[in-house]
């Protein structure tokens, strides 16, 4: 993405502490909304440091003048809202940043290398409201006046928020919101960021979290049935859909479980429709048959897995990249089906639709891997341009359907039988793509039956071996021509060619990596870069093609047991380093770069052995 | 042209033993799909795992013969993207009221416009003889070599627990019956459920002769739409009764989601579906 036009070298974190229910991560997403409806890019994640249990929440908000890849690490303006707060995040503030607090909640240590700037949160909340509500709308205020956040910005913020509840609501809102302003006024502090107000160039963004931007995605690629159930931290893409579909003419119904989610799909996309269901793995789990049925009838579904810490209940609110295993083997027998991992909240956005191309045109599941970081962490995007919507004619081989990206997004849909098909319609017939078109149900002539026995090209039961055979050959022979067809998009690597050090990642560690890239070549490291989005099947050509030249390959990824290493180790015979991490909480470009650091040191070495 | 039974058959010949009561659902279902004049292309039928869940392979329609239990969700999702088809599902006692038994509960509460046919042996006939949920107790099976320990489950008062719409039992034994009820139960707007009583010829836990004697026509003056009623005469053991226990309207799940998508969209210019532009929008 361009960073044409916007004001260079702004790159600040902001972070909020405090007890849970006092507001904190909605006076966060309050200010990071304000901060995007400005000329800035904004990155937001809801985090609790690994080590902690119990009330105490956070929120960093980081703020740049182009796209932000990841959360960063070091806090720049610190506001905490009281000891434990103070005391659990102190030591992630800056050497000479900025410490917004309450003096009559928090003690500050002698001889902290801090601005120290002390406003009595509770006492003007109390003052302005008559009681402890509204704290978030009065830390806002400072907020708006340390950042110089335009006051129409901050006033339509509060009444989008709160409009809903009535005049009276909105005014002691307002009232906070000012109290909150004058008050970090008359502290003198010094502003050196000016967020102003709204610029002509960034009027076409969006701050979504990226559960929604799976959501819009799914709408633009014309889903409209969903079925669902809901499951920590996928929920929010069903809530947000729940509202949306009727709105466009669809429908989202609430199912008992989610083996009656993914069945209601089922039966939604026998009869013609595009189809979703999110869920998260425990969800997954439960429907693994169904998957497997889905692929034995050849029905296009869309299941989103938006990835949480596991086994069992795990833990529900926090993030990993646990699920990979399951997503591509998990299920009784082989089933075919396709793996799709987004790399950040706009990307959610892209794969989403590109999910749904891939289940329609080669009729098989397609599960789409997020997680909690990605789902929750909120972002400004840009909004697609729609005039560069385009949908596919049944033509146009699947081959030559582009991967959606903000500058083109092509749609496409199943292959429907033709007059001529239905004339001796064999709903599985054998072709040479291994796709065979799908009568919907309504057209005279196109009756079959789709069951999850092995069966003929006409759809009758038969378990004889030359059958088995030929159908199992055909199920997959979409999974080698879809393949096939990935091998010819543009590599996804970044970086120099040049490099010794190779880093591969899926999913949501796109950005952090990134970030490393870019302070390791600070610190004169270079190193290439390979995130798939397409995870199973592997482009693996262009995979080969990444390895060539390099002394070391390191695998980053959010889980215990390295799954993608396993699997690309099967697959490539190669021996990488593997850096995991597995808190809860997504890894930072600092812990990727320290690893890449000894990497590079061992990679030097063995130059100067060979010399 | 004028249909007849042969256009609701499928190429695919039954293969259930000889004398088995599914013979006489799929008579009775194409019989009443003819009489309803409903053309085969917009029917779909969801059955589930059994020696009942083949019945979807016999009838000349759209079917999807899926796993064991999910028929019911399957035939939700179906019904909800297709108001204008017909859609059934099939299943038996260990599809329906075991594996699946919970679903029921929540295609209820949506009145999802379909049609249920449970086909009741009182065995599990396919995976040869073990018990089901409605094997009498004390019953010697091959997973109850000491007699069934477990009580029986009795479906009819707990659909109405549930409030299906339609509540029918009869038996595949009379023909007629089961087609004249079948045929309301499809053209009932809402969740219908028919229960059939089906002897199995090979495991006769539920045998012909005793399917026989059962059957004792609910009084014509039964009152469809008194739950309290309905619930005294399923309970009744002795007669049996068949017939339509219960049957009120109540808005189908379709109509339930079109009044969603009115609500939806009412304040926008004339009802109109919101763009994809205006829905971004409302992130910005």
């Amino acid at each position: 993405m361009s960073s044409g036009g916007f004001k260079s070298n702004v790159d600040f974190v902001v972070r909020i502490g405090g007890e849970a229910g006092e507001g904190v991560v909605s006076c966060g997403e309050l200010f990071a909304q304000a901060a995007a409806r400005t000329e800035y890019h904004v990155f937001s994640y809801p985090t609790y440091p690994a080590e902690i249990k119990g009330g105490f929440s956070m929120i960093q908000i980081r703020i740049r003048d182009w796209t932000v890849y990841s959360m960063g690490s070091r806090v720049d303006h610190l506001i905490v809202f009281n000891q434990q707060a103070y005391d659990k995040t102190i030591e992630d503030l800056k050497q000479g940043g900025t410490l917004i607090y309450d003096p009559d909640a928090v003690k500050v240590v002698d001889g902290l290398d801090a601005t120290k700037v002390a406003i009595p949160l509770d006492k003007i909340t109390t003052r302005v409201t008559g009681s402890k509500l509204g704290k978030n709308v009065v830390a806002l205020g400072v907020l708006g006046y340390v950042f110089d956040i335009g006051s129409a910005v901050l006033d339509k913020l509060i009444r989008d928020r709160y409009g809903a509840k009535g005049s009276a609501v909105v005014e002691k809102n307002l009232n906070a919101l000012a109290a909150g302003y004058e008050a970090a006024k008359s502290t003198g502090i010094a502003r050196d960021v000016h967020l102003g107000t709204k610029s002509d160039e960034k009027t076409r963004y969006m701050m979504l979290s990226g559960n929604e931007a799976v959501a819009l995605g799914a709408i633009a690629a014309g889903c409209r049935f969903v079925a669902g159930y809901p499951i920590t931290p996928a929920t929010p893409i069903f809530e947000t859909l729940t509202k949306l579909m009727p709105m466009v003419g669809g429908r989202a119904i609430q199912m008992e479980d989610e083996i009656a989610s993914i069945s209601a799909i089922i039966g939604a996309s026998f009869c013609g429709e595009k189809v979703l269901s999110p869920t998260s793995g425990p969800g997954l789990q439960l429907m693994g048959e169904q998957l497997n049925l889905a692929s034995m009838l050849e029905v296009p579904i869309v299941i989103v897995n938006v990835q949480r810490g596991g086994p069992s209940t795990g833990l529900p609110t926090k993030t990993e990249q646990s699920d990979l295993k399951l997503s591509i083997y998990g299920t009784a027998g082989e089933s075919p089906r396709a793996i799709l991992a987004p790399s950040g909240v706009e990307d959610s956005f892209y794969q989403t639709i590109r999910a749904f191309n891939i289940a329609e045109r080669f009729q098989m599941p397609v599960i789409l891997l997020t997680d909690q970081s990605i789902g929750y962490r909120r972002a400004t995007v840009r909004i697609p341009a729609l005039e560069r919507i385009k949908f596919v004619e049944q033509s146009v081989s699947s081959e030559k359907i582009v991967i959606p990206d903000p500058e083109h997004v092509e749609i496409a849909s199943r292959i429907e039988a033709t007059e001529e098909d239905l004339k001796n319609y064999k709903r599985y017939r054998v072709t040479d793509d291994g796709v065979s078109p799908i009568a919907r149900p309504g057209t005279p002539g196109g009756q079959f039956t789709a069951t999850g026995l092995e069966h003929t090209e006409e759809g009758r039961a038969d378990y004889t071996p030359g059958t088995h055979m030929r159908m199992t050959q055909k199920r997959f022979k979409k999974l080698d021509v879809l393949s096939r067809a990935l091998e010819k998009n543009p590599p996804e690597y970044h970086g120099s060619p040049e490099s010794k050090i190779g880093v591969i990642g899926w999913g949501s560690t796109e950005g952090a990596i990134r970030d490393a890239r870019y302070l390791a070549e600070a610190k004169g490291i270079k190193f290439r870069h390979l995130h798939p989005r397409v995870l199973s099947p592997l482009p693996e050509n262009q995979i080969r093609h990444f390895l060539v030249g390099l002394k070391q390959v390191i695998i980053v990824e959010e889980n215990y047991t390295g799954q993608f290493a396993h699997f690309i180790k099967g697959k490539f015979g190669i021996r990488p380093v593997e850096i995991h991490k597995y808190q809860g909480v997504p890894i930072t470009p600092e812990e990727i770069l320290r690893g890449i650091e000894k990497v590079a040191r061992i990679v030097d070495e063995e130059n100067i052995t060979r010399l | 042209m004028k249909r007849t039974l042969q256009d609701y058959k499928s190429v695919v010949a039954p293969i259930w033993c000889p004398g088995c009561g599914d013979y006489g659902v799929v008579n009775a279902l194409e019989k009443a799909l003819l009489d309803l004049d409903i053309p085969p292309e917009n029917i779909v039928a969801v059955s589930g795992i059994g020696c009942s869940g083949r019945l979807s392979h016999y009838l000349n329609a759209y079917s999807l013969h899926g796993t064991h239990g999910r028929a019911v969700p399957t035939a939700v999702g179906a019904k909800t993207v297709s108001p204008e088809l017909t859609v059934f599902a099939v299943g038996g006692d260990g599809d329906g009221l075991g594996i699946g038994g919970g679903h029921i509960a929540h295609a209820a509460r949506k009145n999802a416009d379909i049609t249920y046919l449970l086909i009741d042996n009182r065995v599990y006939g396919l995976t040869k003889g073990q018990a089901s949920p409605t094997t009498p107790l004390g019953e010697s099976t091959k997973t109850s070599p000491f007699g069934v320990y477990e009580d029986t489950l009795d479906a009819i008062p707990m659909f109405l627990a549930y409030d299906v719409s339609f509540i029918a039992r009869t038996t595949s034994i009379r023909v007629k019956e089961l087609t004249d009820i079948i045929k309301a139960a499809v053209t009932h707007k809402g969740m219908s459920i028919v229960y059939i009583l089906s002897p199995c010829r090979t495991f006769p836990i539920l045998d012909l002769e005793e399917t026989k004697s059962l059957f004792q026509p609910l009084p014509e003056d039964h009152p469809r739409d008194n739950k309290l009623k309905a619930m005294e005469m399923a309970y009744a053991k002795d007669p049996m009764y068949m017939g339509i226990f219960y049957q009120v309207q109540k808005p189908t799940l379709n109509e339930r989601l079109d009044l969603e998508i009115e609500k939806a969209t009412r304040k926008h210019d004339g009802g109109k579906f919101y763009s994809m532009e205006e829905l971004f929008r409302r992130f910005s």
